[in-house]
């Protein structure tokens, strides 16, 4: 293997490492394949959650998300992360504070009492971005390290708000990215691995997780993910792909509670589109933690191995 | 601001209707909302974009067209102290959406900063400020995790604040420079004793 081309601090969060950790160890592995290496950002925190924290006092989760930035700006390293949770704090802070001198000086006056200080020399991209965009990755390379084609599987993508929601303030490279109420690049990539990308009614909708509503009032959540459980089931998919390790929870272990709360059961395979690359470049799902799902995965795992 | 014009008072009665500025009118709470969100909040007609693109409004009495306009006409108890504030995902399919490129996403943000200000804050939000300032991550690590980790060849713990624990004490700096963890324990301990 040729020395990594693109080389980037991953960010991991909270969910993917501490639930999902095939989504971390499939990025790793995959991206490398890809020429894209991802290195540890040693001591990084949560991102803030964007609605727990930012609900509560928003200089709190500028200064949170800073903390964050500062130690990918000492390795002097872009940010690369799986989560769009995570994108809504670390891009979307680093792009305030990049822009709002008042904001900035409010952060530094607290990131001083850590030696620390915020200097806005990097940026941030989700892996999926850099999956994408073939001043990266791109669609083509994806398809190309393929060794497992997905053949025959039928995939809906749940896209998940924050990494392109609003699209007024995103600065995507690929203007494809920017349309938010038909985007369809992830069906590209689900394309590439060899399955079938299926479109299915308001799939821009949110999971319904997000912001504290989870914890505030589990059934108004629950009952937002069961609407898009519905819209799926009438399509007949074999798996739902994400690249939010938060909607995956609320896909994946809100079916069981779905089952418990509301009686109805859906059986719907959830996995992260790292998790679907690993797949398809030829990992195990032994290699990919797939066990770990509420939901099993083997219907979906029969049809494509 | 108009509070009372003297009419008489079946159309005084008309006016008192949410549409129009009223006796509870706080002049203060529009600035304030602007201020924190950072969006144009008093640029909204009304026009119910918002409400129609909110996946919350369905199955629920949540409006944020009706907290749009509490914002604009100073209600601010009415505002912070309905439990509907609670029920935005922040999906910002209606920030997405607004015509006036409003964030009402970040006006209900704001109305909830503004709300904490009074204690008024549902407790699960306070348990991940919590958790946070204990381990680093909102989400921890836990055993059966940590063995899976093993097995797919990671650390047992993520190379974040769990396998860097000196990490943490920068946190609860922040953290505490805001006096956030004592509020946070202040409030959780009146709730649940």
């Amino acid at each position: 293997m040729s020395e990594a081309k693109h080389k980037f601090a991953f960010y991991l969060g909270c969910i993917a490492p501490n639930r999902y950790p095939g989504c971390e160890a499939a990025s790793i592995k995959a991206m490398k394949k890809l020429g894209v290496e991802l290195v540890p950002l040693k001591g990084a925190s949560c991102c803030p959650a964007p609605g727990a924290f930012g609900s509560i006092d928003l200089n709190v989760f500028y200064a949170m998300a800073a903390r964050n930035l500062v130690l990918a700006e000492q390795m002097k390293m872009d940010i690369a992360l799986l989560c769009n949770g995570c994108y809504k704090s670390i891009w979307e802070v680093n792009h305030k504070l990049k822009h709002n001198q008042d904001l900035k000086d409010g952060v530094n006056e607290v990131l001083k009492e850590i030696d620390m200080e915020f200097k806005g020399t990097i940026n941030v991209y989700h892996t999926a971005e850099l999956l994408y965009n073939d001043k990266f990755i791109g669609v083509q390379k994806v398809r190309d390290s393929v060794t497992n084609p997905l053949k025959g599987a039928r995939i809906a993508v749940h896209y998940g708000c924050h990494l392109m929601k609003p699209h007024k303030d995103r600065e995507f490279e690929k203007e494809s990215m920017l349309n938010t109420e038909h985007p369809t690049w992830m069906e590209e990539l689900v394309s590439a691995l060899g399955a079938t990308p299926v479109e299915y009614r308001n799939k821009m909708q949110c999971c319904g997780a997000g912001s504290g509503v989870r914890g505030y009032d589990i059934v108004h959540s629950l009952d937002i993910t069961n609407e898009k459980l519905i819209n799926l089931k009438e399509v007949k998919v074999d798996a739902l792909t994400d690249i939010c390790p938060f909607c995956q929870l609320q896909f994946d272990r809100g079916q069981i509670e779905i089952q418990e709360k509301f009686g109805v059961t859906y059986g719907l395979p959830v996995l992260h589109y790292a998790e679907l690359l690993g797949l398809a470049q030829g990992m195990s799902p032994q290699d990919l933690g797939l066990d770990l799902h509420g939901i099993s995965c083997e219907p979906f795992l029969q049809k494509v191995l | 601001m108009v509070r009372k014009k003297g009419y008489p008072e079946a159309l005084e009665k008309k006016l008192r209707d949410q549409r129009y500025y009223r006796e509870d009118s706080n002049p203060e709470f529009l600035p304030k909302v602007k201020a924190i969100s950072r969006t144009i909040a008093h640029m909204c007609f009304q026009c119910g974009t918002c409400t129609g693109s909110c996946p919350s409004a369905p199955r629920s009495t949540y409006r944020i067209r009706q907290f749009m306009r509490r914002a604009v006409l100073g209600l601010e108890n009415e505002a912070l102290t309905d439990p509907d504030l609670w029920l935005c995902t922040t999906c910002y399919s209606c920030t997405d959406r607004c015509p006036r490129d409003i964030a009402p996403t970040d006006v209900i943000m704001a109305m909830r900063n503004l709300a904490f200000k009074r204690d008024i804050i549902p407790v699960n939000f306070l348990k991940t400020v919590q958790a946070i300032y204990s381990s680093g991550h909102g989400v921890p690590n836990n055993d059966v995790n940590r063995a899976a980790r093993e097995r797919l060849g990671l650390t047992r713990d993520p190379p974040t604040t769990h396998m860097y624990p000196e990490y943490i004490k920068g946190i609860q700096t922040i953290l505490n420079h805001y006096n956030l963890k004592a509020n946070a324990d202040r409030i959780v301990k009146e709730r649940e004793g």
